[in-house]
């Protein structure tokens, strides 16, 4: 059966990305799960993976060109019983590709991120600030190729290379600038104002004494190699996820005038990145897998944001989202929700404060947990278990 | 080993677990919390990368010795100086 493949949506503040490289050619097989074809984003650079065993037949795209969600980018083979490949798709508000991805996405199967990113395929690979510098120099990609592919270019390899190359080789600068921070901006601000103006929000706090889980992860780390330590991050998310998972009414999307839960809980987890802009890619099963597994997973998610490399299983798979400050952050984080998803935990700073405890004031380790759901589907009372589900699994670290 | 190549190698370091960061741009004594937005995961890759690169033990309670360049490079020092 040959089908129509079309860029998905990778996250509600995506409308369009630059098709920067096809990493299979027409005729070359592919698995369910394998990258093939890379986009630029104003996330960074995500391999797309293929939603199920094929073939390509005919690419529709060539590099270099803009595409709107939603866009056929190649016709594929797959077998008759397979499903179209249409990826998970949430339909963009203000998107003329609205219809066609929204059409396609109740066929949808969940995409797969086992597979790990293709090998080299003869294209260098830049850190982020290589990219901006080659950028700066007018380097074209065809000019860096000969610096083998076998590994990340950085910003030194870039200008060697630009020291080396003949000046026929310097490709001009391109002509139409965009500034990465500004498009990232208004990215994240079209995604919010859609959340803002389409969910009803309603937000609960409360303070967690995180004594426990300080505790316990201050000797669970003295016992392990740096290799294997956690970091507070993980078990807040593991805590939010098993929550999500037994409470109904918080894991899922809203799509069509209902909610739909999801079965799985997939934790999008909010990186900052450096310049400005965030990104929420998805921990998958993160209220099944145990901490060391989770910990990995976290990891190895924020070392392929920083590497401007992401795969779009993760950016289509969230069900429900956590957001962390961290240690110098502000006390409070009232989080917005992420479109089709229904609710978001914000975890302000851990500060020592004053709390009642056993009657008595003492000092203790404090986490306000804010927690922002879409009233369409849950309401105070359920929020607010969700929230004490949440808290009562923090004081029994072991438990996670 | 020299001071200036144990910087050397941090920045290289620093440039593998963070490759959006300009390795040019590191002022050696300002946190890189405060210059890069360091998050807990960043500064526990670069405990990790250290530990590894420089056969040194970095204890859960030696992160803030990590916080920024110039601590850092008189961290490794110690360490490799009670390894010889």
């Amino acid at each position: 059966m040959r089908i129509e493949y079309r860029l998905p949506s990778l996250g509600a503040d995506m409308e369009s990305a630059t098709l920067t490289e096809w990493l299979k050619k027409p005729g070359e097989r592919f698995t369910h799960g394998e990258p093939i074809v890379t986009v630029e984003t104003t996330k960074g650079l995500i391999d797309v993976e293929a939603y199920e065993d094929g073939q390509i037949d005919d690419l529709v795209v060539a590099p270099g060109t803009k595409v709107a969600v939603g866009a056929v980018l190649a016709h594929l083979i797959v077998a008759d019983s397979a499903p179209p490949a249409a990826p998970e798709a949430s339909a963009t508000a203000g998107s003329s590709a609205t219809a066609a991805s929204s059409a396609t996405a109740a066929s949808s199967a969940s995409p797969a991120v086992t597979a790990p990113p293709s090998p080299a395929t003869g294209h260098p690979r830049l850190s982020p600030a290589a990219r901006r510098r080659a950028e700066e120099l007018g380097l074209s990609a065809a000019s860096l190729e000969q610096a083998g592919s076998a590994s990340i270019l950085h910003v030194a390899d870039v200008e060697r290379l630009a020291a080396a190359a003949p000046s026929s080789a310097t490709a001009p600068p391109p002509p139409e600038p965009i500034d990465p921070r500004a498009a990232m901006r208004g990215a994240i601000g079209a995604a919010m104002a859609r959340a803002k103006r389409e969910i009803p929000h309603y937000y609960l706090g409360l303070d967690v004494d995180y004594g426990a889980a300080r505790d316990w992860l201050a000797r669970t780390n003295a016992r392990v190699p740096v290799q294997e330590r956690l970091i507070d991050a993980v078990l807040i998310t593991k805590a939010v996820a098993l929550a999500a998972a037994r409470i109904d009414g918080f894991n899922g999307a809203f799509r069509d005038g209902r909610f739909e839960p999801a079965r799985a809980v997939h934790a999008g987890v909010a990186i900052a990145l450096r310049g400005g802009g965030l990104v929420a890619p998805a921990l998958l099963d993160a209220d099944r897998k145990d901490l060391p597994a989770l910990m990995r997973d976290f990891s190895a998610l924020v070392m392929r944001v920083r590497a401007g490399r992401m795969r779009s299983g993760e950016f289509s798979a969230a069900t429900i989202t956590v957001t962390s400050l961290g240690a110098d952050g502000a006390d409070v984080l009232y989080p917005i929700i992420n479109p089709p998803q229904v609710a978001i935990v914000g975890a302000g700073a851990i500060r020592e404060q004053p709390a009642v405890r056993d009657g008595q004031i003492a000092i203790r380790p404090i986490l306000t947990l804010a927690l922002a759901a879409d009233h369409r589907v849950t309401d105070g009372r359920a929020g607010s278990r969700f929230l004490r589900a949440i808290a009562d699994l923090l004081q029994r670290p072991d438990g996670l | 080993m020299e001071p200036t190549e144990i910087q050397a190698k941090l920045l290289e370091l620093l440039t593998r677990i963070a490759p959006d960061i300009d390795p040019r741009s590191v002022v050696t004594d300002q946190d890189f919390r405060d210059q890069f937005d360091f998050d807990s995961m960043d500064g526990l890759h670069f405990a990790v990368a250290v530990s590894e690169a420089f056969g040194i033990p970095v204890a859960d309670t030696d992160y803030g010795r990590l916080a920024n360049l110039r601590s850092a490079v008189e961290f490794v020092q110690a360490g490799l100086s009670r390894k010889a």
